[in-house]
């Protein structure tokens, strides 16, 4: 009996940590590649969540969608929804620099949240979303968790090839081109401005999609869920962590920041009942400290960024 | 890979070495409190897990679960947040194999662990404080309720007893999130359909420093009545002593959220001879009055928001289990059961009266601190409710609101 519970509080854990890895990927294509500080994820995490919930919910008077559409629409909706939201925001941003960027996209983000928070009419306000189908769910618990750790996998496992193929062609190193030296990429005939714009759709319909995962895991989404501290942060610091530029790190950060989160508690829930009350905020000052320590003893993460030496020869 | 392979065997170490600590007792029962300790709602969240705690006192120092069990408790922090809130409804229910759930505190946190946790694993959950209208419509197989009333009821009993006191002009100022919204739009709905004019009608975010240009911008039609729909140990606190200072409106209305011994406290009983508040209350007197005894006791506020509700949950939890005989199954059927008339009222901290009924096999309905409890098919509570006025340094009721 304890095994099971345990087995299946792990594939919790997995879905949990696949949806992060996810959005951690797509930071690492804006951030890691391209150099593009966008902490605005929790808006592109928001907008493919609320877009494959529109569109796959059943109908509620006096809000837009109800389509009940299939499943697979509604993920498809929140990577072409999340991408194409991500083109004027990049159009407007992007020609910022480094912290003025991120003061811009976390603007936008905000905007997006109070967008979500507001509008009745279209996402249900602060009461959300609910009713939403989850692929599977009519199975039994355990066997419905694993099916659905199933399909998170195999989402990280594609977005996790394509990036990889994408880091390794031409396209990537160009990328990096861009990113380190922009003068020189310039001077080499790049279109800087082009292909950060290409850089920041991308990541951004990757973060949609992770949305999407999350939504129909819940079957229900509400602005708490959208939190920039939960949305945004959590994931800069998988990333940093984790090690950016390298996308098995990306994936590595999310499972670190996951188990020291929710594997601390465990162990904290065997003090004394006033004790783990307070050692709950604990947890939150534990990741912030490992993130200090990885800033201060490891800056490149814990699987840094790989150079290809030939090229540098 | 390699990382999540040794997390699963930290897990099981820990799993294990759990096991061998709890040699077989009484067959003790587990529940989860899932409180919102971090987040938005932490400064709410200590009196409230006080409160559950103390109803599972109640218990285990009257006799206990069954036959010499203890209840016990897993406290997990929800956060707030669909996220938090998951992680610790799965470990509460897959880990620690708790058999009911109160809690979580948020309604987006309830919707996410009702339907991905709570529900799949056939575990009853009851929340003291998602007011949300949307946990009513959970397709919940009948495992989802709550000892809160959803935020409608409430909106709509104080429009028409304001409206009932000859007040026809209000401005509103609402939180907006799921609590302050919804009360603000069923007391909107309710207040115009009796004939009364919603003068000013903004939402606002938590946490601003300055609440002044959105003050003025709602006394600008005219209301000197500002009903506010917020906490009255956050930013509604904020709003009133700005709204004071300035002198924007006479006249302050608030729901239960605002019926907090921190407005008395910060702005003084002196300046709120125009403050009233709504807030759910008993049937049965006797029973808020022995919680107040026994939490104040316990060295706590048992005017604090959703603690009398807390308490409930916890206590009807456990009424649930004696009587379902710690059978998961029939948890739900056994908490309809002891909660709903007739039968024997049981009052708060009536746990050896309660057991022994419950042992010779009659009919019992629990009477709580926060209402009778009377659930209805989607799990929710009608609730009662009075109007609030402050006297010295708290709050004495003018009656219940119609």
């Amino acid at each position: 009996m304890e095994l099971i519970g345990l087995a299946n509080y792990a594939i919790f854990m997995g879905i949990l940590i696949g949806i992060y890895a996810l959005l951690a990927l797509g930071l690492n294509i804006q951030w890691g590649l391209t150099g593009l500080f966008n902490a605005g994820i929790a808006g592109f995490f928001a907008v493919g969540a609320y877009t494959s919930a529109i569109l796959t919910s059943p109908h509620v008077v006096g809000r837009v969608g109800g389509f009940d559409l299939p499943i697979v629409v509604g993920w498809a909706g929140a990577i072409v929804f999340a991408g194409l939201i991500a083109w004027p925001i990049g159009k407007v941003c992007l020609r910022f620099r480094s912290d003025y960027l991120a003061i811009a996209t976390i603007g936008v983000a905000e905007i997006i949240r109070l967008v979500i928070k507001s509008e009745d009419w279209l996402t249900g306000s602060s009461r959300g979303i609910t009713a939403i189908p989850r692929p599977f769910g009519e199975l039994d618990y355990v066997a419905s968790q694993l099916a659905y750790l199933g399909l998170v996998i195999a989402a990280v496992a594609v977005v996790y090839f394509l990036v990889e193929r994408q880091l390794k062609s031409p396209w990537g190193r160009m990328m990096r081109a861009i990113r380190d030296n922009e003068a020189a990429a310039a001077a080499m005939g790049k279109r800087i401005e082009a292909r950060r714009l290409q850089a920041f759709m991308f990541g951004a319909a990757v973060m949609g999609l992770a949305g999407a995962l999350f939504v129909h895991f819940n079957r229900s989404i509400t602005p708490e869920a959208i939190d920039p501290m939960i949305a945004t942060f959590l994931i800069w610091i998988m990333l940093i962590l984790g090690g950016s530029g390298n996308n098995r790190g990306a994936i590595l950060g999310a499972i670190v920041i996951w188990v020291v989160w929710s594997v601390s508690e465990m162990l904290t829930d065997r003090l004394p009942t006033d004790v783990a009350l307070q050692a709950k905020y604990i947890r939150i000052f534990v990741v912030g400290l490992t993130l200090q320590l990885v800033l201060r003893f490891r800056p490149e993460g814990i699987l840094p960024e790989e150079r290809t030496r030939r090229t540098a020869r | 890979m390699k990382l999540k392979t040794t997390a699963g065997l930290i897990g099981s170490i820990l799993g294990a070495t759990l096991l061998a600590a709890t040699p077989a007792q009484a067959q003790n029962v587990k529940i989860g409190l899932l409180g919102g300790i971090t987040g938005p709602i932490a400064a709410m969240a200590p009196p409230m897990l006080a409160a559950s705690q103390l109803a599972v006192a109640h218990v285990n120092e009257q006799g206990g679960i069954g036959n010499g069990g203890k209840l016990e408790v897993v406290v997990g922090d929800c956060g707030c947040n669909p996220q938090n809130a998951t992680d610790a409804a799965t470990k509460a229910v897959n880990i620690d194999r708790v058999i009911g759930l109160v809690g979580p505190a948020c309604s987006g946190a309830v919707l996410a662990a009702a339907n991905s946790v709570a529900v799949p694993a056939g575990v009853l959950l009851i929340t003291p404080s998602g007011t949300s209208p949307q946990i009513t419509t959970i397709n919940d197989k009948d495992l989802v309720f709550r000892t809160v009333p959803s935020d409608d009821y409430q909106g709509r009993a104080l429009a028409r007893t304001l409206k009932a006191r000859g007040t026809s002009k209000v401005a509103v100022a609402f939180l907006n999130n799921d609590y302050g919204k919804g009360l603000a739009e069923a007391f909107k709905a309710e207040f115009e359909s009796n004939g009364g004019t919603i003068a000013g009608y903004s939402g606002h975010e938590a946490g601003k420093a300055s609440y002044r240009s959105d003050l003025a911008e709602l006394a600008k039609a005219g209301a000197d009545t500002l009903v506010i729909f917020d906490y009255g140990d956050g930013t509604g606190l904020v709003i009133m002593r700005q709204a004071l200072e300035n002198n924007f409106f006479k006249n302050f209305v608030g729901a239960d959220g605002m019926k907090s011994d921190a407005v008395i406290r910060e702005l003084g009983a002196e300046n709120l001879t125009t403050f009233f508040a709504s807030a759910p209350v008993g049937e049965a007197s006797t029973s808020l009055e022995s919680f107040g005894k026994a939490f104040a006791a316990a060295g706590q506020s048992p005017d604090a928001i959703f603690t009398t509700t807390s308490y409930d949950a916890a206590f009807l939890m456990a009424l649930a289990i004696e009587k379902a005989g710690g059978d998961k199954t029939k948890l739900a059927e056994s908490l309809r059961a002891v909660s709903s008339a007739p039968g024997e009222p049981i009052m708060v901290g009536e746990w050896a009266k309660a057991k022994q009924l419950i042992a010779e096999g009659k009919d019992i309905d629990y009477k709580g601190a926060a209402g009778d409890h009377e659930f209805d098919k989607n799990g929710d509570v009608p609730g009662t409710y009075a109007f609030f006025k402050v006297s010295g340094d708290t709050y004495e009721s003018l009656g219940e609101m119609k």
